[in-house]
């Protein structure tokens, strides 16, 4: 396993879409996808096929890990995730990364926005 | 509806990845209720399914790769320290490539001229019939063993068919009478031949002379004109399809038959002088020593069989009762070692022996060989003993069969482990007398430079042979089977094998030691 978070960025929308929702609470993948479609307002929504797909790798790579059944779930048959501390350490990267890239991005966006010049009579 | 359609996509993923997950999607989709959604999981279902089976090759097979698997005895029996995986069209290119190169090079080595690289291909493998039995057999020089061989079981089928040795092995009242044995070359074979079948074998079993009640047995005054002319015609078709050079069996061919219109042949009348006489004929035009007509008083079988068991165990004992032919082992003066080998047995009885002899020699400064008495045997014993004289496996000779069309290598099995005479200086002292075997183990040696050869010019047959039934009574040595050196692309065939020191052969151990003196203390 690399332990350098930041040789494995930037990360794919699926895999920071997951972390992400695993960032405040332990989910099943049912409770991912929902709030997969919270986080981006609907617009970005994760079949099981991909979720599982994504899961797994990310379980491989020790930044997810698996907790089982809960006890007193409604439904027996789901599977609880947890993102582990190195998965935690890569979020925070790939989000730092995100940071860096929005706040670059504004600096430049600003530096390059157009003025409003008046037409001079002659 | 689209439930169990739903349940049939996730049954059609992968093993791994189906009972990893199967019950977690199926239990997604019971959650969704709107069809829309429920039509969506579908095709997301499609799309996993595509995936898995493309791309996801850790699923195939049960549960999915972990980076560090576990055997049942708890220790882990493979780890990676990654958890990348190639794709597969990647390990598909790389498998072709890797197969190409692989066949690419073993071509290569295969075919070229330059053995640098000491890695030994193995060929297509003639039928161990084809090459054990009397190939390296000096058929003049025949022993106890091999005279058993041609009058107690027909000279064809028994030694043709088994892991017989072809080293002729003389017996101790024969070894005391040396003197007779190693004059070969000044009387024609057959003449030995003769020789050597009238008398009586000392040892030999009394019934294993005596033919069975069922055995057909000739009579002397059976051979007619007809009965000749029909073996001179199965002679002459054994020689066309099978002899190493077909220009020189024409000739042999047109010998005999203009020795048989002449009436050169009608004098004789008995098998065993008839067979000697067709022996002489063929040589005379050969000079092939390998060549022979045998006659064999009992008749044999027109289907090939293996040798008696009694063959065979009189043949072990024979070995035993000989040390395997390996006359003399010691170690003379100047820590210089010395072996004095009388054929080249076969190695599945006598390679204990072999192995005994160079460890005891293992110690010494410089190793003399004395072939001066040695009169042939097996191929592969001349490789297991060239083995010790070299570093890496090393290409003798190509053991070129005409009628197969085809070429068997024969290397050294070096290294052999814990030898220290891989670098040694090495001497063989040759004579006369040294023959076949003998003779291949002096050539090579001599090609790859490894050893120095002293004494006089050998024989000069580098021939295999293998019987071959005329009729019930009478078989043909062809020589089918010919060495190639990979160096000098020929052999000794007809010129034998020249000394680096040409000294006469009773001196040839004086000089070699002398000369093994100069280089130990020039070194």
């Amino acid at each position: 396993m690399n332990n350098n978070p930041h040789a494995l960025l930037p990360l794919s929308p699926a895999t920071l879409h997951i972390l992400l929702s695993l960032a405040a609470e332990d989910m099943h993948g049912y409770g991912i996808m929902q709030e997969i479609a919270r986080q981006s307002q609907g617009k970005y929504k994760l079949g099981p096929g991909t979720l599982y797909d994504n899961l797994q790798k990310l379980i491989e790579r020790e930044w997810v890990e698996e907790l089982g059944h809960r006890p007193g779930d409604d439904d027996p048959r789901r599977r609880y995730y947890r993102l582990t501390s190195y998965g935690r350490g890569v979020l925070g990267a790939e989000t730092a990364r995100l940071a860096d890239v929005v706040r670059e991005a504004q600096m430049r966006l600003q530096i390059a926005r157009p003025r409003i010049v008046k037409p001079r009579r002659a | 509806m689209l439930r169990p359609v739903y349940r049939c996509i996730l049954r059609l993923h992968p093993p791994g990845f189906r009972k990893r997950f199967e019950d977690e999607i199926l239990s997604i989709f019971d959650t969704t209720a709107t069809r829309p959604d429920q039509l969506r999981l579908l095709v997301d279902g499609f799309l996993s399914l595509t995936r898995q089976w493309m791309l996801r090759s850790e699923f195939w097979h049960g549960a999915p790769l972990r980076s560090a698997q576990t055997a049942p005895d708890g220790i882990p029996s493979f780890y990676s320290f990654d958890s990348f995986r190639p794709r597969t069209t990647a390990v598909i290119h790389g498998s072709v490539l890797t197969l190409t190169l692989f066949l690419a090079t073993c071509y290569g080595i295969r075919y070229s001229w330059i053995h640098v690289l000491h890695v030994r291909i193995p060929e297509a493998q003639f039928p161990r019939s084809e090459w054990l039995p009397e190939t390296r057999s000096w058929s003049s020089q025949s022993s106890v063993s091999s005279r058993q061989a041609s009058e107690s079981t027909a000279p064809l089928s028994p030694l043709s068919r088994a892991p017989l040795p072809l080293a002729q092995v003389p017996q101790r009242n024969e070894i005391a009478d040396t003197a007779r044995v190693r004059q070969p070359y000044r009387e024609a074979p057959y003449k030995r031949e003769q020789s050597l079948s009238t008398n009586k074998v000392p040892g030999l079993p009394a019934a294993t002379n005596a033919p069975s009640p069922t055995v057909e047995i000739l009579s002397e005054s059976a051979l007619d004109a007809g009965h000749r002319h029909l073996v001179i015609n199965g002679a002459i078709k054994h020689l066309r399809q099978y002899y190493v050079d077909p220009a020189v069996a024409g000739k042999m061919a047109a010998a005999l038959r203009k020795h048989e219109q002449n009436g050169d042949d009608d004098h004789v009348s008995d098998g065993e002088n008839f067979a000697g006489l067709l022996t002489q004929q063929m040589v005379e035009v050969s000079r092939d020593r390998h060549l022979a007509v045998v006659y064999s008083q009992i008749a044999i079988p027109e289907q090939e069989v293996g040798p008696p068991a009694e063959l065979i165990a009189r043949y072990r004992t024979d070995m035993e009762r000989t040390n395997c032919t390996f006359e003399t082992v010691k170690v003379l003066p100047n820590n210089i070692g010395y072996l004095k080998l009388n054929s080249f047995p076969d190695l599945s009885i006598c390679g204990t022996n072999a192995i005994a002899a160079m460890t005891s020699l293992n110690e010494t400064d410089a190793i003399i060989f004395d072939l001066r008495d040695n009169h042939g045997g097996v191929p592969s014993m001349v490789a297991f003993m060239a083995s010790y004289l070299f570093e890496h496996p090393t290409h003798l000779d190509d053991m070129y069969n005409r009628a197969q069309h085809s070429s068997l290598q024969s290397w050294t099995l070096s290294p052999v482990f814990g030898n220290k005479l891989a670098d040694k200086p090495a001497y063989v002292l040759i004579s006369h007398s040294t023959f076949s075997a003998a003779e291949e183990f002096s050539y090579d040696m001599k090609m790859l430079k490894r050893a120095t050869l002293v004494g006089e010019t050998t024989a000069g047959g580098a021939h295999m042979t293998r019987p071959r039934r005329i009729d019930g009574h009478f078989t043909i040595r062809v020589p089918d089977t010919t060495p190639i050196n990979p160096i000098s692309k020929t052999n000794w065939e007809g010129t034998g094998v020249t000394p680096d020191i040409n000294v006469r052969a009773a001196d040839a151990l004086t000089v070699a030691e002398k000369l093994a003196v100069t280089e130990l203390q020039r070194k």
